[in-house]
């Protein structure tokens, strides 16, 4: 990984962390919107399967969102 | 990162926003669950019923290989908020598979994988012009896995799982665990989580030995590769209507990393092909990616989800991946369109060459013509509608859905070939479509 994505990446987590002890977040009777399905982060995991399995036997990449295990010989 | 159970069933999420909303106290997720198991009927046992979740995929490249795909997952919530995960997949795979060697002017015969010569009954032919491809591809591959979360505290889950996935020329076993801890009035999640996965690769007329010769069928039994991984999550409310997660991970396997049925082609300075080896991979690989997800939902019809994924391995490979749904629900919120887009790019690995030049020096590395590890860039678009079915007894809130992809690779090769083979298609790059229908209830 080189450095500069490294470093943007680094500064995001930053922000993520730090965002946790500033103003962003929301008071537990807020979280009427992220309660919806289409917010939570794996509202379709078949659909991200599926897919997952189409591009790991297709792409030398795979992961990220989960662990990159392929269960399959195809690549 | 999911390292929560997996996500509520939709009944279950519907009953718990009326409960939510009934109470002005509305809750996340995880507070919800645990909340209701407080509630629960003593005695009962049961929170929830199975929730099903179901697909049936299609998906066919242009002149190569078609595949249908069913998927079940099971999944259930205890009234102690333990929760239980079940999945089962199928493929049934056939069609024609590029073998790695080079398009040529003449005709090129080569051998099945159970065959052990040239010559005969297992043997194929591609024709001049032709990418080499192995008309007879086949194999079925049955995968099953589980998970199992606990709530250890009011704040921290942990959740163990497996997988066993076996095909006529490979068997693969992962188990993972996982523990994610909420702060910041669960505001902010961080989770960890290891995986171990073992494969037997069992080639069918046996594993060849790395870079021999293609016409000396140098085989031995059966191999084997190991996989260790671990990934590190944080997941972030940052306002009332958007989410973000980032996610790092690594893994590294060992082993035999080749892949037993992928050949390079040598030609000499004119273009004519001279024979073939078989593959030689590195045998070890150390990958590392970085992953970052942003929901957000704009007003109460329409949504986004955009993620970025840079991903690195020790064979040279570097890839870009950028992808965005966008969720526009429609009428009542009872059913919605979901247009999406996947851009990705990668380099090739060191050790990629379409070809070997037979004046070259004799390589003492590791070669491979298979094409996903050379250059290309990909893009994917894909349009999906859902509907949320009318209450039908204790079907509450089942989701009948359809979607179709259009995926395309284009290859960015850019290696100097000799004059024989100017205006042949060496790099057709790939054109695939996905169908699928999905019913969860």
């Amino acid at each position: 990984m080189d450095l500069g994505r490294l470093s943007v990446l680094c500064v995001m987590a930053g922000t993520i962390a730090l965002s946790g002890c500033g103003s962003v977040g929301v008071k537990p009777w807020q979280h009427d919107v992220l309660a919806r399905e289409e917010m939570q982060l794996n509202a379709d995991p078949l659909d991200a399967a599926i897919n997952d399995h189409m591009y790991f036997s297709k792409e030398a990449s795979s992961g990220g969102r989960s662990f990159a295990g392929g269960g399959c010989g195809c690549n | 990162m999911q390292l929560t159970p997996k996500d509520a069933p939709p009944k279950a999420q519907i009953a718990r926003r009326r409960l939510m909303a009934a109470s002005c106290a509305l809750l996340s997720a995880g507070a919800a669950r645990s909340q209701q198991a407080n509630i629960a009927p003593a005695g009962s046992g049961l929170l929830e019923d199975w929730s099903v979740d179901s697909a049936l995929a299609y998906y066919h490249e242009d002149g190569r290989i078609h595949a249908i795909e069913p998927v079940v997952d099971l999944a259930k919530v205890f009234a102690d908020g333990k929760s239980l995960d079940f999945n089962v997949t199928f493929d049934a795979l056939s069609g024609a598979s590029p073998n790695g060697a080079l398009t040529s002017h003449a005709p090129q015969t080569f051998a099945s994988p159970s065959g052990t010569s040239l010559s005969g009954s297992h043997t194929y032919t591609t024709g001049p012009g032709q990418l080499p491809v192995d008309p007879h591809y086949h194999d079925d591959r049955l995968a099953v896995g589980g998970s199992w979360t606990v709530p250890v505290t009011r704040v921290t889950q942990v959740s163990v799982g497996g997988k066993l996935s076996d095909e006529h020329d490979f068997v693969s076993a992962t188990v993972n665990a996982s523990i994610a801890r909420d702060f910041n009035e669960k505001n902010t999640t961080l989770s960890f989580g290891v995986n171990d996965e073992y494969d037997s690769v069992q080639p069918i007329g046996g594993a060849p030995l790395p870079g021999s010769d293609y016409a000396l069928f140098q085989k031995t039994g059966n191999k084997s590769k190991n996989g260790v991984g671990a990934l590190l999550g944080i997941t972030q409310v940052m306002t009332r209507n958007w989410l973000s997660e980032l996610n790092i991970s690594v893994d590294r396997f060992t082993g035999y990393l080749n892949d037993p049925y992928k050949i390079t082609s040598i030609i000499d300075s004119a273009g004519n092909t001279t024979g073939y080896v078989y593959e030689s991979r590195p045998d070890e690989r150390m990958r590392k990616s970085a992953y970052w997800e942003n929901r957000v939902a704009w007003t109460s019809q329409v949504s986004t989800a955009l993620s970025f994924r840079y991903f690195s391995d020790d064979w040279g490979v570097r890839s870009d991946t950028a992808q965005l749904h966008l969720r526009w629900s429609l009428s009542n919120r009872d059913h919605y369109l979901e247009p999406s887009f996947r851009w990705y790019r990668q380099t090739a690995a060191d050790f990629y060459t379409p070809f070997i030049l037979s004046t070259a020096a004799p390589s003492t590395g590791n070669e491979s013509a298979d094409s996903r590890l050379g250059p290309f860039h990909a893009l994917t678009f894909g349009l999906k509608y859902a509907e949320q079915l009318a209450d039908q007894g204790s079907h509450v809130g089942s989701e009948f859905s359809a979607r179709v992809e259009y995926y395309q690779q284009t290859f960015d090769q850019t290696k100097p070939v000799p004059a024989g083979l100017q205006g042949l298609d060496l790099y057709p790059g790939l054109k695939a479509i996905l169908v699928q229908i999905g019913w969860r209830f």
